[in-house]
């Protein structure tokens, strides 16, 4: 699963109303970053740094490539990769987002998707492919001395959970160091603005439906801080009715059972709000009693 | 309901730190964005009382109005509370109730008289002189004698009287009001809302139901949304004394027709556009029908002498049964960064001949993150109902429609007034408003006769209104 080679000639830029949109595709979705802006070529310049952070951070912490930080580290297991400062600030933050989360949010959870395929199908895996693959997750059973990490035979991880959040939060830092114009930054679905536009203006997003892609089930005004939206739009399993999400527990590695369709999570970073919307999935039914609970803005789809 | 307390939000807390650790560890501090505290804590621009479409949520609005006219006329005290119940899928219920009390004085109708006037209205205790035993309001209980025509046999009345070059009032004016609601709305199928409504108040004198439905669609990506709404009323007059005989003399013999009735139907349409992202606009056409007992029963219209214009009778006022009404409305909010403008236009005009027009401009502005304030002004004129005589000439024929209520006459009101907003947390608010109220008309129409030439036939009016509430979001 090589991700085709991306160039240059994917990014485009266009005039929409007030601003300038330029479109890229990185980490296997559209990305795009708005502009509020008259100067075509101050666009262009955010756009291209935009990209290249995108760029940069897919090629440091994608799995499927064997040169990424991940794929060294998969590829080394027990014997030990020594990480440097940003991805050990990356595990670190995972560490504690599975202490955090009483061990639901695991990076290590990735293996069990040698069972699932979530292609829409019926095909669900037999229970013994599990219990055979549960021995390989568990963050606790890594050795996390930073700024090394041993993994044990077998297992791997995944920093797919927080890598597209921690991008947007990096690409609008790069962005907003060359001109502190309103702007934002979207990468598949997970996204951030500057702050409001001018004149105090909202920045409209809207949710995508479940049910047809590209309806809408609602509208967001959003002046500041960030956005992340986790569901199974596209990626679930459907056999007798019951609907698998592609959210796995990795305690019983099986699939989250009812949780929402699509969960919309606010917060003043990326990271944290992708982070909360993975929790929220995981929480199943009791999402949205979560969601409250914490006092997280947020909107759901069932 | 949860029993017991859970601690709230330390999940939250924990995920806001590990991010914010691993992004400083990461990059610089973003210029120009908010720093993290004060993301959460700033209550700036909307309340969070979104919750989304996968929330269920509940909204109470509390309020307590006071109404005082100058001149110690009518004072009311009106406190609303409504609650409304947002379930996940759309659906939603709200349920409110107003009660009030009004008191004061208020015009009775009649033109004010170089001479001192005397009133009779029924008294409270009909065939019962037992339960009387003071004045009250100014007034004083009489025995009348029986009169011809008017009197059958001798009766308790109460008399007020109105000294020389006084504009004529009733003082006895005193009244409680209690009025619930319920609407349910939710989408269903492809129609984006529909709903229906019913409502009742009742005070000691009138009783009213209401009942409504609507529809409403969203186009154009929910930038448009078209909406019809089918309304009607019924109410019922029960007048203290009984249904006075229209244009009779007004006296205080307990009437026999104790009830008269009064329908509406009618419709709006609706459509609202999003025109940009700062500006939305919003047309509604309204028609109604109204047909049955419109008359005021306390009000009267002083029958004047031909030569002097002193007042010589008191006749109980008349209106037409039916009544048509067209209403257009135009509203604009321009959202313009730091201030939100809300400009309104509305024109009406119905088969009584009236045709009234209403300006009506807010400003909202905000004061740091947590205030705002809202100044407003109100423009409206109104041309006088076909059938409004400030008083009526003896030796005439009677017309066979005759009000004198300042309403129904030509005037023009303005109101300005502010609004002080302080939003407590993304979930509540609280607020205060204050407005003045001026109305002036023709007080000196020309062909005024004899002594009504030196009396100010639409005085001034005007009031104060304060409103005090409180806005809550909850789950």
């Amino acid at each position: 699963m090589q991700a085709a080679p991306e160039t240059e000639a994917s990014r485009r830029i266009t005039r929409l109303g007030p601003d300038y949109h330029v479109s890229f595709h990185a980490m296997a979705t559209p990305c795009e970053v708005r502009v509020e802006t008259s100067d075509a070529a101050l666009a262009e310049r955010i756009g291209i740094a935009v990209e290249a952070e995108a760029r940069r951070i897919e090629l440091k912490f994608s799995r499927y490539r064997v040169d990424s930080v991940v794929g060294r580290i998969n590829a080394a297991g027990h014997l030990g990769l020594v990480v440097d400062e940003e991805t050990s600030s990356l595990l670190e933050c995972a560490r504690q987002c599975f202490d955090a989360s009483d061990g639901m949010f695991d990076i290590t959870s990735g293996v069990l998707r040698r069972a699932w395929h979530f292609d829409g199908s019926d095909r669900l895996p037999g229970a013994q492919r599990i219990l055979d693959l549960l021995p390989l997750v568990g963050w606790p059973k890594v050795s996390w001395k930073p700024p090394e990490l041993k993994l044990p035979p077998g297992m791997e991880i995944d920093l797919g959970g927080l890598a597209k959040e921690y991008a947007v939060d990096r690409a609008l830092a790069e962005a907003l160091a060359i001109a502190p114009l309103p702007m934002l930054v979207n990468f598949g679905g997970d996204l951030r603005v500057s702050g409001p536009r001018s004149g105090g203006i909202p920045w409209n997003v809207a949710i995508e439906s479940v049910e047809k892609s590209g309806g809408m089930a609602g509208m967001l005004e959003l002046r500041e801080g960030a956005l992340a939206t986790s569901g199974d739009a596209r990626r679930f399993l459907l056999r007798d009715g019951v609907r698998y999400s592609h959210i796995l527990n990795p305690r019983t590695g099986w699939p989250v059972k009812d949780a929402p369709r699509s969960v919309t999570i606010a917060a003043y970073s990326c990271v944290e709000a992708g982070i909360t919307a993975t929790l929220a999935m995981l929480k199943g039914r009791r999402a949205e009693a979560f969601l409250k609970r914490e006092g997280i803005r947020a909107w759901c789809i069932r | 309901m949860q029993l017991k307390k859970r601690r709230r939000g330390n999940v939250r807390k924990s995920l806001a730190r590990i991010s914010a650790g691993l992004l400083a560890a990461a990059l610089p501090p973003l210029a120009g964005q908010a720093a993290a505290q004060s993301y959460y804590d700033d209550a700036s621009g909307t309340r969070n009382n979104n919750f989304g479409p996968g929330f269920t949520y509940s909204q109470l609005d509390a309020a307590l109005l006071v109404y005082q006219e100058a001149g110690g006329r009518v004072g009311a005290i009106e406190p609303t509370a409504n609650l409304s119940m947002h379930a996940a899928d759309g659906r939603q219920l709200s349920i409110g109730g107003v009660a009030d009390s009004v008191s004061g004085a208020t015009p009775n109708g009649a033109v004010p008289s170089n001479l001192p006037q005397n009133f009779v209205t029924p008294i409270k205790a009909q065939g019962s002189s037992a339960s009387v035993t003071s004045a009250s309001g100014g007034s004083t209980i009489i025995k009348l004698p029986p009169t011809p025509g008017q009197l059958a046999t001798a009766a308790l009345g109460r008399q007020y009287t109105v000294p020389a070059n006084t504009l004529p009032m009733d003082k006895g004016f005193h009244d409680h009001r209690a009025a619930l609601n319920g609407a349910w709305a939710q989408p269903l199928g492809g129609i984006t809302e529909i709903g229906v409504g019913a409502g009742y108040s009742r005070e000691s004198d009138y009783q009213s139901i209401t009942a409504n439905t609507h529809l409403s669609q969203n186009f154009n990506a929910n930038n448009t949304t078209m909406s019809l709404s089918l309304n009607s009323e019924f109410d019922s007059s029960f007048p203290f004394g009984g249904i006075p005989t229209p244009l009779s003399v007004m006296n205080a013999q307990w009437k026999t027709q104790s009830t008269r009735d009064k329908t509406q139907l009618g419709f709006v349409l609706g459509l609202t556009q999003v025109m940009t992202r700062s500006w939305l606009t919003q047309f509604n056409y309204a028609f109604d029908q109204q047909s049955g007992y419109q008359n005021d029963p306390y009000r009267i219209v002083s029958v004047v002498d031909p030569a002097s214009g002193v007042p010589t009778q008191s006749l109980y006022e008349n209106r037409p049964q039916s009544r048509q009404s067209n209403s257009f409305y135009w509203d604009n909010k321009l959202d313009l960064g730091p201030t939100v403008t809300d400009l309104s236009l509305r024109y009406f005009t119905d088969s009584w001949g009236i045709k009234s027009v209403t300006a009506d401009l807010a400003e909202r502005l905000n004061l740091g993150s947590a205030f705002y304030v809202e100044p407003s002004a109100r423009y409206y004129h109104q041309s006088a109902a076909n059938f409004f005589h400030s008083y009526l000439v003896g030796g005439q024929a009677l017309p066979a429609y005759a009000t004198s209520d300042s309403r129904l006459g030509s005037f023009t009101g303005t109101t300005f007034g502010a609004k002080l907003g302080w939003i407590v947390s993304k979930r509540s608010e609280f607020y205060v408003k204050g407005e003045y109220y001026a109305q002036s008309g023709n007080s000196h129409p020309a062909g005024a006769i004899g002594q009504l030439k030196q009396q100010d036939l639409f005085p001034k009016t005007s009031a104060a209104i304060a409103f005090i509430g409180y806005s809550w979001d909850f789950h």
